[in-house]
């Protein structure tokens, strides 16, 4: 499972991964690498089973079959072999190392935006709560809202809400980050604000991030790598500049028309 | 006859007396009914059904049960098992258990709607069960609920006159005791109405105040 050109298992790994809810078939054998440091960004159709991708990465939900690795360990099985599914202390702990931030900001609205940041790091961390506040308020600020740090989520605008949110999946210092989505319930004029956050932490940070996004222009300009997917398979897999200007994937081209096109 | 005033002011202290029986009876019953609430309503979310039934079941039967029936069969029937609780256990523990029940299911329409985001910003942060609960999805529905709860808190003082009919010496139990002892019954009652309503108010407000505080940060 190691990568054979840096000998580093890449940070995120689906193996063969299927996904079915009752009758409906969304993840058919997918299959993907992403390397440790990369940007890689996932388009395709709504409904092709991007969210579920990113949602089984962060164990919120179990494969049907397959396995899912991230930096070499599985998120599902404690022995693979023999299909034992992963203990609740190891969830844990390979949790851990991976954020994630949500369509819907998804913030607990009853606490402050402190609180928002500081309650896994004291908690799961087991930091004291000074030092979790002094990183919560270097967090906040690398995402421009220090002066908000006593303000209640319902105060904020969605992209203040989501820039928290950001903040928030960054206090854990994980290694890979997981967007779903992350711009689609702003209002126009907001997602600036927040595709900035983005771009600022893949440039000057070594986190894996992996994008679910709709932001054509976005993807483009910040991916390392675009995987074009369309009903649970990979369609295209390429770098940016290739995938948009000369697809070779007729969906792809399909797709790529339908949603520039207007 | 006439309304006394000498006679009047002669039974406040007594009548007092009442009122610092009823706050002690709606303090320990409503503390029974709002933990013994949150207590069942999270072990009904948690459990299996073979434990969901029999919780379903006693909720069911306490909300059935008229109250007096349920104060009459602990204070008069349990001595038949040879079980002898005081009048204030007997009648502390019944309200108590009876807005436990009405509490449980406030809390059980709070939890399920709690929006599944919520849990899944939880599992996500990598928050413990235990975290979890305490920390965001407990305070997440008492607030969203704190209406409905200090309502039957509310409703819950008004239901300890009920206890006259037992003897624990809450408000009404003083006021007939002292119109009984000079048959004299407008004073005491007109006073006890009063009394009840003036100390209604202010927990009324309470809960007002209460939810808006809660509620705050756009909920």
């Amino acid at each position: 499972m190691a990568d054979s050109e840096s000998g580093r298992p890449p940070a995120v790994e689906f193996d063969a991964v299927t996904k079915r809810y009752g009758q409906a078939q969304v993840l058919d054998g997918f299959t993907l690498k992403v390397q440790a440091g990369q940007t890689v960004t996932l388009i395709g159709p709504s409904g092709s089973g991007k969210t579920t991708v990113l949602r089984l990465a962060m164990a919120l939900e179990r494969p049907t079959s397959g396995d899912i690795r991230v930096f070499g360990e599985s998120v599902v099985y404690d022995d693979p072999a023999r299909g034992l599914p992963i203990s609740k202390a190891n969830a844990g702990r390979r949790s851990r190392q991976i954020g994630m931030v949500f369509q819907q900001y998804n913030l607990f609205p009853h606490m402050t935006v402190l609180a928002n940041l500081t309650l896994a790091p004291r908690t799961v961390l087991g930091l004291r709560r000074d030092e979790a506040e002094e990183l919560a308020m270097e967090h906040l600020a690398d995402v421009g809202l220090r002066d908000k740090s006593h303000a209640y989520p319902g105060q904020l605008s969605g992209g203040q809400q989501q820039r928290v949110a950001i903040a928030r999946a960054l206090a854990l210092r994980p290694r890979l980050l997981l967007l779903d989505e992350i711009t689609s319930a702003l209002d126009p004029e907001l997602i600036g604000e927040v595709l900035e956050v983005v771009r600022k932490l893949t440039r000057t940070t070594d986190i894996t991030t992996l994008i679910v996004t709709h932001e054509m222009r976005f993807a483009r300009e910040i991916s390392d790598r675009i995987v074009m997917f369309d009903r649970g398979e990979v369609v295209e897999d390429g770098l940016p500049a290739q995938l948009f200007t000369a697809p070779s994937s007729p969906r792809t081209r399909e797709f790529l028309h339908s949603i520039l096109d207007h | 006859m006439s309304w006394d005033w000498r006679y009047a002011w002669q039974i406040v202290p007594t009548l007092l007396d009442g009122v610092a029986q009823t706050f002690l009876v709606t303090l320990v019953s409503a503390t029974i009914a709002l933990l013994g609430g949150l207590a069942v309503a999270v072990t009904r979310w948690l459990s299996p059904a073979v434990v969901r039934a029999p919780l379903w079941l006693l909720v069911e039967l306490t909300r059935g049960v008229p109250i007096l029936v349920l104060l009459f069969f602990c204070f008069y029937g349990l001595p038949g098992l040879g079980l002898r609780p005081s009048a204030f256990v007997t009648g502390v523990v019944v309200l108590g258990a009876v807005y436990a029940a009405y509490c449980s299911e406030v809390y059980r329409g709070g939890l399920a709607s709690v929006p599944p985001t919520v849990w899944d910003a939880s599992a996500a942060l990598g928050l413990s069960t235990f975290v979890t609960w305490t920390r965001v999805i407990l305070p997440t529905v008492v607030r969203a609920n704190v209406g409905a709860l200090g309502n039957y808190v509310v409703i819950l003082y008004k239901q300890t006159a009920l206890l006259f009919t037992i003897g624990v010496p809450v408000l009404l139990t003083n006021a007939q005791v002292a119109g009984y002892e000079s048959f004299r019954y407008l004073e005491p009652f007109t006073l006890a109405g009063v009394l009840y309503l003036l100390l209604n108010l202010p927990s009324v407000w309470l809960v007002r105040r209460l939810e808006k505080r809660m509620t705050r940060g756009g909920f």
